[in-house]
């Protein structure tokens, strides 16, 4: 016997995601272009995120060498307003699901 | 060359004619672009409007939340650059902490549309100024928007020097 009782066969990939892990956390992702400069940059995750100087300079150093950088997480919630925060600034920033 | 003073109250900003008119010009295309209806697909609205979520309903989603709010924070900057160079001749500017916050962003949002025109790469925005250039103009305009940008943190990263 090969049928289920209980668990659903099949159940929406998305809505999985949802029930499995509602605390998953999200995170903010800040990506590099040519045209920002870096000085701005750095300046920007100082204001929006209070961070120091030297983690400042460190995160926008990773995005000008690595293509990308990780520079906040949390809720759903707070990683699209701090997205929004970005693009306000004129940063191109994404946010995703933690995996 | 733009004269820039941290004061204790923020910042003091000089241009002189020229300098003055140039931003103007800048910041009245901005406002068209800002204001018109331009197409969702053109590059620069693209840049200046990234999505946030690479999931399209998810986007939607967001786009429902954020509504029109990052247009009208975008016009609200334009805006303060506008009133603090008035309608013509040279331009002496107190700006406070968050009036500082919108010049950098007008600043930024203009060189995002510029580099963004002239699909700049960083070979691009390395490359010497030469006269025989058709993009030079707009590159060196680029470059000073920069200049102006990066002075504006310096002076506001140091300890203030006058009253």
């Amino acid at each position: 016997m090969t049928e289920t009782l209980v668990a659903p066969e099949r159940v929406d990939e998305h809505s999985t995601d949802e029930i499995s892990d509602p605390d998953k956390p999200w995170l903010v992702i800040v990506w590099n272009d040519p045209i920002n400069l870096m000085s701005y940059v750095t300046w920007v995750f100082q204001k929006l995120f209070g961070y120091s100087l030297a983690k400042a300079t460190k995160l926008m150093l990773e995005v000008h060498h690595e293509g990308r950088s990780v520079v906040s997480d949390g809720s759903r919630e707070k990683a699209e307003l701090d997205c929004y925060r970005l693009h306000a600034h004129g940063l191109w920033a994404t946010i995703t699901r933690s995996d | 060359m733009p004269e820039i003073v941290k004061t204790s109250a923020g910042l003091t900003l000089k241009l002189d004619e020229q300098e003055a008119g140039i931003l103007r010009g800048l910041t009245a295309e901005m406002r068209l672009l800002l204001e018109a209806d331009v197409p969702r697909e053109d590059e620069v609205i693209k840049r200046l409007f990234p999505p946030a979520h690479e999931d399209e309903s998810e986007q939607q989603a967001y786009e429902e939340l954020v509504g029109d709010e990052l247009r009208r924070v975008k016009l609200e900057a334009m805006e303060a650059v506008e009133r603090g160079l008035q309608e013509e001749g040279a331009a002496s500017v107190e700006l406070a902490e968050e009036e500082a916050d919108e010049w950098l962003r007008l600043l930024n949002d203009l060189r995002l549309a510029i580099g963004t025109r002239l699909e700049v790469d960083d070979t691009k925005m390395e490359r010497p100024f030469d006269p025989n250039d058709p993009e030079g103009p707009a590159l060196s305009v680029l470059h000073w928007l920069g200049w102006l940008q990066g002075a504006m943190l310096e002076e506001m990263a140091g300890d203030p020097r006058a009253e």
